[in-house]
């Protein structure tokens, strides 16, 4: 069965090419062959069988739920499927296996894991993944993806087997030259992102543990490698921290080039492929609130960086922000956007980021489109701190959401609750972007109190654009608060003088989910407990500390540099819609905190809640929501039993077009759930 | 005794299946418990969690409107399970239901539902009768 289906895919696959292209393999707009749905990050797809007058319609084509794939069930699904001739490929399960999936009915058509024992077990990013790149020369079809352990696993995408041919066996071991020397099983490196293959060269970055409280100046570096989609070849590798004697060597002062590591490129990567040119997203340097074991700006930490597609070579690059201390990272694709500025068309590329400023530059030269000013910054006094005096301010387009902290942003639905929230901030430093973090003191200040930093802005999930109306359409968390208080480190904790923490309370490593079970070796203090924690601080009686909107989906043009529309996106959550101190308040809706991969049609632009409701309307769940890409308006909502929790995508196959969301959350495990319209229609 | 318990509260459960009786603002866990939750939470949590159980990068907030969202109109079994099966994520079925069932005292308590006389049971299909309400829903 399967065999006939490729047959006939093969044929289509032929067609297209003689209706087609030179020499690469055109894919049909009703197909989505990468991550962003193409190598410019657009996740848009030019499609309108699914319109506002029938959205409200789409019933559950199939779904399937991942929790079989791996050893155990997952809660973060955040995956972004593929579907090229039919066929639907994506990542999946605790032990992030690649599957394939008959894209009409979501038939399970093969599973491929690896068991990674150890190595596994260590990794610092595990779990099921973004998502998967394929590639093909009209002839050969692959799929390749990274596993947890950072190996890069190839496979024929017919039938889920490794291509033999492909590294070793079909594997490239990316702990193996690397221009340093990682260890094997428990060396901490790994990546969770998709991998993107641009004419016949595989892109892959670097990730790392979680940065805000490293347990050394010294880690890993996360540089960047092209390698050859036929053979598994290294073609070339970028330096993110530069080596002694290239260029930015220098802004790694006392030799901090040397010891210090992160900066890699942990999400997606954007590529023009007539150009030749790649963009890299690059984030924090080791240490994501302290930098004084690497003073100087540490390029290229927080930088867009453009190198050559063949070579690796640099192009140019753009620093967003100097000496990282907040990490703001560069968290999500580059789009690439063919925009018309005052009558000059300029090839551009536009960087969503988590301190919900968009930077635009002529993806060619690097130079921005709207001026991007310097403009001198608050000094800190962490002490053996190195301060930036300056930090880029883009004059176009406006912030789209918030990123910094002021007395006025402060939940208000009463004065009563207000004054609370007074007392509460009194407790920290606030202000704008760019305010350092505070040395934290119990009879002073605790921290500084951030937005547009950790988890503020378009994280990882980035933004959609619609090359039809040049504009970007971004999911923004708007009240992720995080307070970057500074402690000295106790010695056997992390080698930094100073780390994340809170005065008079324990200072624990942090981490993120699954990674290196070997750390978990660390003797468990038995002394030392910290007080009862009293609730979240952040909150007044159970509301967020600031108000609403607390998250946002906004439409960004960029041939003006302006913000077309913006509403608040997601239910107002029950905690809000029922506290009993708002009671008989007439609230808008409020949006809720988090933010959600979008995909752009023809029309709609599709965005999930990222939290679960329980409302009048429906009942426990979430809802898939259209907005009119033109206006914002909600034009139709479909429920889901979960929260979005990965990726988005459209597609059409025999002429029926379907939407593809990952879901998962709270009790309920990963799924992935295809709309479409009823036969009847 | 405990066996006759674990019968009556099996009895309940037959009858009230698709209405559990009680909710977490009814006193389902005691003090005492919480506070024996406390350093196991630190111990095996707090990594992720956060201290304050505010979150982590990664990791879901524990306390707080968004935890209450996440987790309202389901039953304190299911926040159980969801932790017997899958946590800590980097050797998860690793604790004991007793220790689950104190760690999420703790959770409870710092989410400010009111301590009782009995502990909270480590039994899933027991723990399924307390719903999980981030509101208090009608007085008692």
């Amino acid at each position: 069965m399967f065999r006939e289906m490729s047959k006939a895919g093969f044929v289509a696959g032929l067609l297209t090419m003689a209706v087609g292209l030179s020499a690469q393999v055109r894919f049909k707009d009703t197909e989505w062959p990468t991550h962003g749905a193409d190598l410019a990050g657009s996740r848009y797809r030019p499609l309108d069988q699914i319109n506002a007058s029938n959205f409200n319609k789409l019933e559950i084509a199939w779904h399937f739920r991942t929790e079989s794939i791996g050893n155990r069930p997952e809660f973060k699904l955040e995956g972004t499927p593929l579907m090229i001739n039919g066929v639907l490929y994506a990542t999946a399960g605790s032990r992030r296996a690649a599957i394939a999936l008959d894209a009409a009915t979501g038939e399970l058509l093969w599973v491929h894991g690896e068991r990674e024992g150890a190595r596994g077990a260590a990794a610092p990013r595990q779990l099921s993944g973004r998502g998967l790149a394929y590639w093909t020369d009209g002839k050969e079809e692959r799929v390749l993806y990274v596993t947890p352990g950072y190996r890069l696993i190839c496979l024929d995408a017919k039938t889920g087997g490794l291509v033999k041919s492909f590294g070793k066996d079909g594997v490239v071991d990316l702990k193996l030259d690397d221009d340093q020397t990682i260890a094997l099983i428990d060396g901490e490196i790994g990546l969770q992102s998709a991998p993107i293959v641009a004419k016949d060269t595989i892109i892959i970055g670097a990730a790392f543990r979680e940065g805000m409280t490293a347990k050394s100046m010294h880690n890993n570096k996360g540089y960047v490698r092209g390698f050859d989609v036929r053979t598994g070849k290294r073609l070339w590798i970028f330096h993110t921290i530069p080596m002694k004697g290239e260029p930015g060597y220098d802004t790694w002062e006392k030799g901090s080039a040397e010891y210090t590591g992160n900066t890699g490129v942990w999400t997606q990567v954007t590529v023009d492929e007539q150009l030749g040119l790649v963009y890299l997203p690059v984030e924090s340097p080791t240490g994501d609130y302290y930098g004084g074991h690497r003073p100087g700006n540490n390029l290229y930490g927080e930088s867009l960086v453009c190198v050559d597609l063949k070579t690796g070579q640099r192009k140019w690059f753009y620093q967003l922000v100097h000496h990282p201390l907040w990490d703001m990272d560069i968290s999500s694709a580059p789009l690439l956007a063919d925009i018309n500025v005052n009558g000059v068309a300029i090839k551009a590329v536009a960087q969503p980021t988590k301190q919900g400023l968009l930077y635009v530059f002529d993806r060619v030269t690097g130079k921005p489109v709207w001026p991007i000013e310097e403009r001198p910054v608050e000094k800190g006094d962490v002490e053996g701190e190195w301060y930036a005096p300056t930090q880029p301010f883009p004059t176009k387009p406006p912030p789209y959401s918030r990123n910094g902290v002021t007395p006025d942003i402060l939940v208000d639905f009463t004065p009563a609750i207000h004054d609370q929230a007074m007392t509460i901030a009194a407790k920290y430093k606030l202000g704008p972007i760019f305010t350092p973090p505070t040395a934290s003191k119990a009879s002073g200040l605790l921290a500084t109190l951030t937005l547009g930093t950790a988890g503020g802005g378009s994280n990882w999930w980035g933004a959609s654009y619609d090359p039809e109306t040049h504009t970007v359409f971004a999911s923004a968390s708007n009240a992720s608060l995080t307070p970057i208080g500074l402690v000295r480190s106790p010695k056997e904790v992390s080698d930094m003088n100073f780390i994340l923490g809170t005065d008079g309370q324990e200072v624990r490593i942090a981490r993120g989910p699954g990674e290196n079970a070997g750390a978990d070796a660390a003797p468990v203090p038995r002394t030392a407990v910290p007080p009862p924690a009293p609730g979240n601080p952040l909150n007044v009686q159970g509301l967020p500390l600031v108000k609403p909107p607390y998250g946002t989906l906004s439409a960004i043009n960029l041939d003006k540099g302006e913000i077309t529309w913006q509403v608040a996106h997601g239910e107002t959550p029950d905690a809000i819609r029922n506290h009993p101190l708002l009671k008989g308040m007439n609230l808008p809706r409020t949006g809720q905190t988090g933010g959600v991969v979008t995909a752009v049609t023809k029309t709609l632009v599709l965005a999930g809640d990222p939290q679960v409701t329980t409302t009048a309307d429906h009942p426990r769940g979430a809802m898939l929501r259209a907005y009119d890409k033109l206006t914002g308006k909600e034009v139709g909502a479909v429920y889901m039993p979960a929260q979005q929790s990965g990726g988005i995508m459209t597609y059409m196959v025999n002429g029926k077009q379907y939407i593809v969301v990952a879901v998962s959350g709270g009790a309920y495990s990963g799924e992935y759930i295809a709309y479409s319209l009823p036969s009847a229609d | 005794m405990k066996s006759l318990v674990a019968i009556a509260l099996l009895g309940v459960l037959a009858m009230a299946q698709d209405a559990p009786s009680r909710s977490v603002w009814d006193g389902v866990y005691t003090q005492e418990q919480a506070q024996r939750g406390q350093p196991l939470y630190n111990q095996h949590c707090m990594a992720c969690h956060g201290g304050s159980l505010t979150g982590g990068e990664q990791a879901p907030p524990l306390a707080g409107g968004e935890f209450l969202a996440n987790w309202n109109g389901l039953t304190v079994g299911d926040l159980f399970d969801r932790i017997r099966t899958s946590m800590p994520l980097n050797n998860p079925q690793s604790l004991n239901r007793e220790t689950n069932a104190a760690i999420l005292s703790y959770i409870l308590s710092v989410n400010r539902f009111p301590t009782g006389s009995a502990e909270l049971p480590s039994r899933s299909e027991v723990l399924k009768l307390i719903r999980l309400e981030a509101e208090r829903l009608s007085a008692k």
